[in-house]
């Protein structure tokens, strides 16, 4: 069928030419026999020369090792000397090119005609891949490390409120107890010390359980841990949260609710250190099958990009958060304005839990 | 036991002998099975928003004095912004005090309360004054002293 044949040269051919594959034909001593245009595109145009020349070897000045099992970049047992080829099937191997440096690329190196002893080595750029598998492995550790902080909060939290609180309160009710007993004034004030002593001491335990992780968002969701957590902002700084809820006390699954319970008390907390207000709004609603908080001060606001005033990891932090579970964060601030923030979880009919 | 008005005159009056801008008591509030601290009786203020504050032990001027029963001084506000959070120190950012102090005040071994004098300059506050808060939370304002603040 020589039609069939014709075509196939031509698509040989085209592919060579057009390919966005760098192509190199190498003989038996590893001089080139011939390069594609994307071959010659990632080549530096001296070690181009030499290759064109023929020189032997002229690969090795581009060539800035492969990877071995053992070594990231290596030239033990090279491709082009190997008396192996089957080996380089498949592998990772790194050129110094014209114009981006050092690049890693997946390469095959493998031998077309046994007889001639020529071989066909072919370069795929993998810095594109690269960038996306690293920005995946950063996402999935930062979505390891917010998850095993929470994890450890809740855990200590719940250490602190249901045994070490627990325990304090039995010993105070104990001593309590002492009061209907006879004894000596002088017990009696002893033990009445002794309990405001192990009270106080038991307050201290609760706040610190609650400052980890509010029990309240594990057992009565986002809307009552918002409230307490806002009353306790009220009392603790002077300032009023108006808050506004129309979720109905639904419950949206741990990962979602803590999210909401972060992203919500950073950006309070950011009001409260930077806006210079007395007072400060928040929503909470579902629209749109989204989930979405509403945190919105009347205060000096700031120009985004510029230097912080604090160390900026807060917003960082919150979009990140809003990222493990598919929503985003938009920030909207203008100085002498103030500042909103608004986040965003999609939320199927699933999202929802009782 | 003297009613808020009487020691609110008293404190008044400790205030303008010993020339503060600004003087207040905080005192330990038992609620059910817990207490916190509400900075009770003032004198100078510029509000009253300070009184709605509720410290728990270890945050503010109040809870640090509260916690540790060391004095806390600031000579300037500036250099103590550098290592600390304002925003957790209401009482300096409502009544705007740019150096103060403030004391424990004992009962039974256990601090009762707090007394705090400040102005709204920066280095007024110095080592005699804040002897003279020492010496007063120990001996008390008129009738009010520690066992006073305990019984409140
Ligand atoms: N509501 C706001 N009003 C005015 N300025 C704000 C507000 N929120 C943030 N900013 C500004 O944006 C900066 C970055 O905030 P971000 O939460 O990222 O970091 P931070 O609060 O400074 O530090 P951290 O959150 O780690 O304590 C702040 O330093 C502040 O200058
Ligand atoms: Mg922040």
């Amino acid at each position: 069928m020589p039609a069939n044949k014709d075509l196939r040269l031509e698509l040989m051919l085209k592919m060579f030419t057009n390919s966005t594959e760098a192509i190199f034909f190498f003989d038996r001593e590893g001089k080139i026999l011939s390069l594609n245009p994307a071959a010659e595109k990632i080549i530096d145009a001296t070690v181009l020369e030499q290759l064109q020349k023929g020189a032997e070897l002229a690969i090795c000045r581009a060539c800035r090792g492969y990877t071995s099992s053992t070594e990231i970049q290596t030239c033990i047992n090279c491709y082009l000397s190997s008396t192996q080829p089957e080996d380089f099937s498949s592998f990772q191997v790194f050129l110094e090119t014209k114009d981006k440096g050092v690049v890693p690329y997946a390469a095959t190196f493998h031998s077309i005609d046994p007889e001639n002893g020529i071989r066909v080595f072919m370069l795929r750029d993998l810095s594109v891949q690269f960038k996306t598998q690293k920005q995946l492995h950063q996402n999935t550790m930062m979505k390891h490390v917010i998850e095993a902080q929470e994890n450890e909060r809740k855990r200590i939290s719940r250490e602190l409120h249901d045994s070490v609180a627990q325990e304090l309160l039995s010993a105070v009710i104990e001593l309590r107890a002492l009061k209907y007993m006879k004894g000596g004034q002088e017990i009696l004030e002893k033990t009445e010390d002794t309990k405001v002593t192990l009270t106080r001491l038991l307050d201290d335990i609760r706040n610190l359980s609650v400052e980890l992780r509010p029990a309240a968002l594990d057992d009565f969701g986002l809307e009552a841990a918002f409230r307490s957590h806002f009353k306790r902002i009220e009392e603790s700084y002077g300032i009023t949260v108006e808050f506004k809820a129309d979720i109905h006390k639904k419950r949206y699954g741990n990962e979602i609710e803590t999210v909401f319970y972060r992203v919500c008390q950073e950006a309070v907390l950011n009001s409260i250190k930077y806006a210079f207000v007395e007072e400060l709004k928040v929503s909470l609603f579902k629209k749109d099958d989204f989930l979405q908080l509403i945190v919105k001060d009347h205060g000096v606001g700031f120009k985004q990009g510029e230097n912080p005033r604090g160390t900026g990891l807060g917003l960082y932090g919150m979009k990140e958060r809003a990222d493990l579970v598919g929503g985003r964060v938009d920030i909207f601030s203008e100085p002498g304005k103030g500042t909103t923030v608004h986040l965003l979880v999609p939320i199927g009919k699933a999202g929802e839990t009782r | 036991m003297k009613n808020n008005a009487d020691h609110e005159t008293q404190l008044q009056q400790f205030q303008v002998e010993h020339n503060f801008d600004f003087v207040a008591i905080a005192l330990v509030e038992p609620a059910e099975n817990q207490y916190v601290l509400k900075w009770k009786y003032t004198s100078g203020n510029l509000s009253n928003r300070i009184k709605k504050v509720v410290l728990h032990s270890g945050k503010g001027i109040a809870g640090t004095v509260f916690k540790t029963g060391k004095p806390l001084m600031i000579k300037n506000r500036s250099e103590f912004e550098q290592r600390e959070d304002l925003f957790n120190y209401p009482i300096l950012v409502f009544e705007n005090l740019r150096s103060m102090g403030a004391v424990p005040i004992w009962h039974n071994g256990r601090v009762a309360g707090v007394l705090l004098g400040g102005y709204r300059e920066a280095d007024r506050m110095s080592d005699e004054k804040l002897q003279i808060l020492i010496q007063t939370a120990a001996k008390g304002i008129g009738n009010l002293d520690g066992k006073e603040l305990m019984l409140n």
